[in-house]
């Protein structure tokens, strides 16, 4: 039995699907968190149940590239059921997309969902409303688990009848409806009549498998004449009545309370407002970033230190078991790879995360896409591009998929570009506070901070120069606040860090017993002397750390926990000077993209464009370095 | 049908009095490439067919239905310049020859696409404005107001939408900006910034260019559906 999940953005659709599958998905407090569609199996009553959660979709006619991804799975999926997740305390949207869905034939089962807010804010008769639009509703709350289990057992009900709901459109499209019906064969079409007729006057031409070639040519005219007619188009009109059927179900089905406005509101408000708004933006981001830096340092000292207490002679004397240079290899190379870890993805990949997942719960990121909208035009982007940017200083990879919110391509490719290059991920700013900072005070952050700012200004208008095309503009729902629930928080970290441990340890740990190997036999030195000329002498670093920036490539936390492998030891002071540990955190911080952001930028921007920026950042990082390195030597 | 020789010389007057005066037949032969003798009759002939205005000694000026056609042929000139640069990647050199034989054969529906697809270019490669397309639609409403006119706690009904842009009509009738819906606007933020606008339960920023699209009669008071209560 194949289940879709649709709805609009940030109704709930993922929590609902983690509800009922068990299986991982991210979600937060708003719209496009899902950009590509997730299958997961399961087995419902003894039966097989594949149930897909797609983007969230505002209409199944025109989007942006995530909303056509959740289109197009309805076209193609034959879906035996689709489970919409409805937000009660927005209806009026959810209701307009059932309305479509029920128009185009698809047997529906509705989750109501967000119940315990509605309920908060007034009543709301979901037995009635399931009568007036003949599917089954199911009222739950995503978050805390209630309604699921009803939910899976409603999904034969769903499959079993479609509903004979009808929206009443306005006279005129009702007798435009009629004459169609009778160039149509029912029989020939994939979906109902009625449904295929009333998408085709709305200019959709998707949904038209099997109607007569010539109908929607003659469409076309019908709606060239009604705009000549009404001055207004044919779609605005079916849309009017469709959100007038919604206002009148709704207001048969609830009774809202009045309420006094909460202090979460005032907050709400205060964040909106220019004149509070922006010292409060400003504030949040000197918070993060002092945490990254003053906390993220406490843990990483206190770990280490915690760890060298416990571990004592372990690895000499495992060293001295397995015996020769082998066995110092093989043990140094262990111990190094699990101080890496605690040096650097808890202290700080971990922490940033966690706190990007309670800025994301908490409703507060659309906040700033609108503040700092007018500023993004600047850069030939609109306010929206900031989420990815955000996201992106976690992971390059999800801040990529995370530009097909974006609109256009124009756009996307310079978002894609400032990601690429300027935006520091969690991994670069691990680097970054690590070496530099760790080693030389909080202000060679800020400086290399700084730059990378400049970088996005200069970047973005260059390209905003360079590409096609107008630049388009920012339409986007700004969710009320809420306060992040510690179960999501938690669990969404962990699910973003995992890879570091399985994933990234496996090859450091292989890494650095291969580098360990070499080093004791001596053959470390050769391999790095041929490109000596180029990072002695025009980097001004030690020559071996150009196997840290090959190890870069791989994964970007691995350059800096390799420094420690290679020098053997975490004291980097001792062998590099700060100007050294600069240049370097300088390098990776703008050097090109990891193996797996650049596979995910040939996905989508396609091989010619990934390669460019590709090949451009490498450029850039090395100029930056070699600039930083020739000025500290003039200074 | 009007003959491409007269859009060509009536594109060259309405480029040469964008400045508010007259155009002199010197300059329009030396644009041209032709003999002033030539021109002096070609003056007079487009006057006969009320084009133009011309009075010897002071020069030409453009006539309602004369302007229209010559600023219809310099905007498809500057946009056919924009999309083969832009988007077919040919130099400007030839772009400019290029559009000048194509902007008597363009559509206006085949402009309205282009100017669409590459989302209404308002200038052409060399810097110099297009001007801007008829607007499709001219619903008037003595009551209504564009959303992005409004001001800050003002609230009203959608009247209308204007009709000029099916693609980006499309997402804001998706977001909810359908007539006879209710909205407020909240706030209108600085730098060009977009306005945030409470419609039905759902609050939304929209920048200008989508609030230009949405007219508001804010005479109507809408029945209120009490969600995010009044202090």
């Amino acid at each position: 039995m194949e289940v879709l999940l649709v709805g609009n953005p940030n109704v709930g659709k993922s929590v609902v699907f983690n509800r009922l599958t068990g299986v991982g998905t991210i979600s937060s407090n708003y719209s496009g968190t899902t950009v590509d569609y997730l299958r997961a199996d399961m087995m419902v009553n003894g039966k097989k149940v594949t149930f897909t959660d797609l983007p969230g979709i505002y209409s199944l006619t025109n989007g942006t590239e995530d909303q056509l991804v959740a289109a197009k799975m309805l076209h193609s999926a034959n879906p035996d059921c689709v489970l919409v997740v409805a937000d009660a305390t927005r209806l009026e949207p959810s209701l307009v997309l059932i309305f479509q869905l029920i128009e185009l034939g698809y047997p529906i089962l509705v989750a109501m969902n967000m119940m315990d807010t509605a309920r908060k804010r007034g009543e709301l008769d979901v037995v009635k409303l399931s009568k007036i639009l003949d599917v089954p509703i199911v009222p739950t709350v995503a978050v805390t688990g209630e309604g699921m289990e009803e939910l899976l057992k409603a999904l034969d009900t769903c499959a079993a009848r479609r509903s004979d709901f009808k929206v009443s459109y306005d006279s005129h499209i009702e007798a435009y409806l009629e004459v169609m019906k009778l160039g149509i064969a029912e029989a020939e079409l994939k979906y109902p009549v009625r449904g295929a007729s009333i998408k085709l006057l709305e200019g959709d031409e998707q949904f038209t498998e099997g109607v007569p070639k010539d109908l929607p040519v003659q469409v076309r005219k019908l709606r060239e004449e009604f705009r000549k007619e009404h001055d207004e188009d044919l779609e605005v009109h079916i849309n009017r009545d469709r959100y007038g059927e919604a206002g009148r179900i709704i207001s048969e089905v609830s009774r809202p309370n009045v309420q006094p406005r909460t202090r979460v509101q005032r907050l709400s408000d205060l964040t909106m407002r220019p004149r509070t708004g922006i010292p409060i933006l400003i504030a949040v981001l000197a918070g993060v970033l002092l945490t990254m830096i003053k906390l993220g340092g406490f843990l990483d000292e206190t770990l280490l230190s915690l760890y060298s207490d416990v571990v004592g002679s372990f690895f000499s004397d495992l060293a001295n078991a397995i015996g020769g240079e082998l066995g110092i290899a093989l043990a140094s190379g262990l111990d190094l790879s699990i101080q890496a870890i605690l040096s650097i993805v808890i202290p700080y990949i971990l922490l940033f995360y966690l706190i990007l997942a309670l800025l994301e719960d908490s409703g507060y990121l659309p906040r700033v896409v609108v503040l700092l909208d007018g500023v993004m035009h600047k850069i030939g982007l609109h306010g929206q591009a900031i989420i990815p940017m955000l996201v992106g200083m976690g992971c390059n990879v999800p801040a990529i998929l995370a530009t097909r919110v974006i609109e256009s391509r124009r756009e996307r490719l310079i978002l894609g570009t400032i990601i690429v290059m300027a935006v520091p991920c969690s991994a670069q700013m691990a680097v970054i506070i690590g070496t530099v900072g760790n080693h030389g005070g909080v202000l060679y952050v800020m400086a290399i901070l700084a730059i990378l700012l400049g970088l996005v200004l200069v970047l973005g208008r260059l390209l905003h120069k360079a590409l096609r095309f107008e630049p388009t503009s920012l339409m986007i729902e700004i969710p009320d606040l809420s306060r992040p629930r510690a179960d999501n928080v938690l669990k969404k970290t962990g699910m973003r860090v995992k890879e570091f441990f399985v994933i990234a340890f496996p090859i450091l740990l292989v890494g650095s017993m291969a580098l360990e190997l070499l080093n004791a036999y001596g053959w470390l030195d050769k391999l790095v002397e041929p490109l000596a000329f180029f990072t002695e002498g025009f980097l001004g670093l030690p020559a071996i750390l150009i196997i840290a920036l090959i190890f870069g490539v791989l994964r970007k936390e691995m350059s800096f926990q390799l420094l420690v492998v290679l020098f053997g030891t975490a004291n980097l002071s001792a062998v590099m000077t700060v100007e050294q540990l600069f240049v370097f955190a300088l390098v990776m911080a703008t050097f090109m993209p990891c193996m797996s952001a650049f596979a995910v930028m040939v996905r989508e921007y396609g091989i010619r464009d990934s390669l460019i920026m590709t090949l451009s950042s490498i450029v850039l990082a090395f100029s930056l370095g070699g600039l930083a390195n020739f000025l500290f030597g003039v200074l | 049908m009007v003959s491409e020789n007269i859009e060509e010389y009536l594109e060259c007057i309405w480029e040469l009095t964008q400045d508010g005066t007259p155009a002199r037949t010197t300059d329009i032969a030396k644009k041209m490439k032709v003999s002033p003798a030539s021109v002096t009759e070609m003056m007079q002939r487009l006057d006969s067919l009320g084009y133009i205005t011309y009075e010897k000694y002071k020069g030409v000026t453009l006539t309602d239905s004369g302007k229209v056609i010559g600023e219809t042929i310099k905007r498809k000139h500057r946009l056919l310049e924009r999309f083969l640069v832009d988007v077919l990647g040919i130099d400007k050199e030839k772009s400019h020859d290029e559009a000048c034989r194509l902007e008597h054969m363009l559509s206006d529906e085949s402009e309205r696409r282009i100017s669409e697809m590459m989302n209404h270019p308002k200038t052409c490669p060399d810097g110099d404005p297009i001007p801007a397309m008829d607007q499709l639609c001219a619903r008037k409403d003595e009551d209504s107001s564009v959303l992005s006119q409004m001001s800050e706690g003002e609230e009203g009904v959608i009247s209308h939408l204007s009709c000029d842009d099916p693609q980006k009509i499309r997402r804001i009738i998706a977001m909810g900006f359908v007539p006879e819906r209710c909205l407020t606007v909240e706030e209108k933020l600085p730098m060009g910034g977009p306005v945030l606008v409470q419609v039905g339960d759902c609050r939304v920023a929209l920048a200008k260019e989508y609030a230009d699209l949405v007219y508001v009669n804010t005479k109507r008071r809408c029945q209120k559906r009490q969600r995010h209560g009044a202090e």
